[in-house]
């Protein structure tokens, strides 16, 4: 019987170990073709590439919509992921520091847009603001990727600050430092790594956001996904593949400073608390 | 009579409708080592946490120097602190923890550098001031802590079971290593602990708590050999309890049960005369557990502690009938049975 039992349990590690590497396959095999066909130096987006040129990564580059839905979507990732974390940190401070009666239902509320589809989501933004109060799309924009970035801002630095003896701002204060004293000289260095997580996942998040800057476009600010999906839909050339590549290829450099200042383990801990 | 360092005067603290500080009355002499002691949850962290000012009390007054600080936020107490986990600044250098204080009072660089040496100095780790505090020992962070809380020159020094957290050697050196800064420094002391050894060996002052009140203070020369009741005498090792021919309640620890054979003369003493039940060997000495009368005719369940040397007379062994001889001297007499003190309180005693 524990024979048997031993041996089954030995036989889900293999099992466990395929499902990942094909998990691994699924994921990354896509992407490989989308990167080597943006290599190409045909004219067509195909598997395997005509040859080997940049031509379609020079194309990208010059390819002024694209530019400037580049522009617009930094603008929106770096004001989006600011206003989230001006807004997370004290909410976060309420949830782990403060004497609130409703701390659950606040920590909730605040987690609440993770589990709403972004296109409803979307689409109340798009009645309610735009058509409703007349806002202009980007302020819409703004708003909306906020609200969707706020949970990763109050749960990531709420992480950090989880973590931190509630005792420090305690002795901070009988040291002589006033509330707001404390706050900046001990309470903010331990928030450190979670706004950087914070800001940097946020960053990648509304960058990368396909379901509300697609319903929230207007000519005048769009995004580059959405850009790229109008692209995609009027010709099939290699330069998407390129403009992806080049996106991939930051999104990486932004991960890899991610895991060197503060470290991924801690990033997703902090999400999956 | 000098103002004492501070003071609580009928200070009472409830959380929801429980009420963990019960109307205390408490005066912290000056220049001295008081301790809070007491078993766990009887309200010792709560009321050295009203005195620093990070809970206010429900009602009462808290006096420091003889000004009402009540309601005084506690960064205008300059008191020093030490918390239980240290709370030392993560993100700081050792020497940045120590000169804090300092820096939050507007001394200048130089200065608050020399401070913060100073006060390293006294608790012997200047070497370390470079370090954070991730890379010291258990002790080393709470000479630390000492040494930061001591740097601001605070009016009094709150340490909160400061030796908790370290083991059982270096917990023995560091209640010399306070005494020592508390009597070089001079300065007024609060120490929260559940160790009666801790408090016996550190204290000026005793001060006994039991849920939320109260119980007993003195020095520990005076508390120690007249515990005021049944619960104070258990907590300080008192374990033999026994009503004598007159009606009084006497407690009695171990080491003072002398086992004899049963034709030895009482002289002077309380004689029991009982049966042995077991005897354990603890190195030094023998635990002896005895089935007795006590002289009011109830039946008592006894410890006596006999030495292993010749002097100490025949080794009991189980069965054997005994005299036991408890000297006038040493009984400890207790008030008359009062209601609370009879519940057996022994939470938090080791
Ligand atoms: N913030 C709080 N809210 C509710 N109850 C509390 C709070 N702080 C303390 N208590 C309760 O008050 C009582 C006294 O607590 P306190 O921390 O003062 O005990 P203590 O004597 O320091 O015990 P220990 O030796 O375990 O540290 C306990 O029953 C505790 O549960
Ligand atoms: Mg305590």
């Amino acid at each position: 019987m524990s024979a048997v039992l031993s041996r089954t349990a030995k036989l889900r590690h293999p099992v466990a170990g395929t499902l990942a590497v094909l998990g691994y396959v699924v994921m990354i095999v896509p992407i490989l073709f989308v990167v080597a066909t943006a290599f190409t130096a045909g004219s067509t987006l195909r598997f395997p590439p005509d040859g080997l040129s940049l031509r379609w990564f020079g194309e990208a580059v010059a390819y002024s919509p694209f530019l400037e839905a580049v522009v617009s979507s930094l603008e929106l990732a770096v004001l989006a992921t600011g206003l989230a974390l001006l807004l997370g940190v004290p909410v976060t401070l309420a949830i782990h520091r403060g004497r609130l009666p409703g701390k659950d239902l606040l920590e909730g509320l605040f987690l609440s847009p993770l589990v709403v589809p972004e296109l409803v989501v979307g689409l109340a933004l798009y009645q309610q603001l735009m058509i409703g109060l007349r806002l202009d799309n980007f302020t819409t924009l703004l708003l909306g990727h906020t609200a969707l970035l706020l949970p990763y801002a109050v749960r990531v630095t709420g992480a950090s600050l989880a973590l931190a003896d509630p005792a420090l701002e305690e002795a901070a204060r009988g040291l002589g430092a006033s509330p707001l004293r404390a706050f900046v000289t001990v309470t903010l260095p331990m928030l450190r790594p979670g706004l950087i997580s914070a800001g940097l996942l946020g960053f990648v998040t509304s960058f990368n956001n396909v379901p509300l800057s697609l319903l929230l476009q207007t000519r005048d600010f769009r995004t580059l996904p959405p850009a790229m999906l109008d692209y995609v839909q009027q010709s099939y050339d290699p330069m998407v593949a390129a403009a992806s590549t080049l996106v991939l290829a930051a999104t990486v450099v932004v991960a890899v400073v991610a895991e060197r200042t503060v470290g991924f383990a801690k990033i997703f801990g902090g999400i999956n608390r | 009579m000098t103002t004492p360092a501070a003071a609580l005067v009928g200070v009472t603290q409830q959380f929801g409708g429980f009420t963990a500080v019960d109307s205390i009355d408490l005066k912290i002499p000056r220049g001295r080592l008081t301790t809070l002691l007491g078993p766990s949850g009887c309200g010792k962290t709560t009321t050295l946490r009203m005195l620093a000012g990070y809970s206010a009390p429900t009602s009462g007054r808290i006096l420091i120097d003889g000004e009402d600080a009540t309601r005084t936020p506690p960064e205008k107490r300059n008191l020093g602190m030490v918390f239980q986990s240290y709370a030392l600044f993560p993100h700081m250098t050792v020497a940045d923890n120590v000169a804090y204080g300092p820096k939050m009072r507007g001394v200048p660089g130089a200065e608050r550098r020399r401070r913060a040496g100073e006060a390293l100095e006294l608790v012997g780790l200047a070497h370390l001031g470079d370090r954070k505090p991730k890379q010291l020992s258990g002790g080393q962070q709470q000479r630390v802590a000492l040494a930061r809380a001591v740097a601001i020159r605070p009016r009094l020094l709150l340490l909160d079971e400061p030796l908790s957290n370290l083991d059982a050697r270096l917990r023995v050196q560091m209640r010399a290593e306070i005494r020592r800064i508390q009597s070089e420094t001079g300065l007024t002391v609060v120490l929260v602990t559940h160790d009666q050894d801790e408090a016996l060996e550190m204290s000026d002052e005793m001060v006994l708590m039991r849920a939320g009140k109260i119980v007993q203070t003195g020095a520990p020369r005076d508390v120690f050999p007249t515990p005021a009741d049944r619960f104070v005498a258990e907590f300080l090792g008192y374990e033999n309890f026994l009503t004598l021919a007159d009606g009084r309640q006497a407690a009695v620890r171990p080491e003072h049960l002398r086992v004899v054979p049963l034709d030895t003369p009482a002289d002077g003493a309380v004689a029991l005369d009982a049966t042995v039940r077991d005897v354990a060997y603890r190195g030094v000495d023998l635990l002896v557990t005895l089935d007795a009368t006590d002289p009011a005719g109830t039946a008592v369940r006894l410890l006596a502690d006999h030495r292993t040397d010749a002097a100490a007379g025949p080794t009991p062994s189980a069965g054997d009938r005994v005299r036991l001889l408890a000297p006038e001297a040493r009984l400890a007499l207790l008030p008359a049975l009062s209601e609370p003190e009879l519940d057996p309180v022994t939470e938090g005693i080791s």
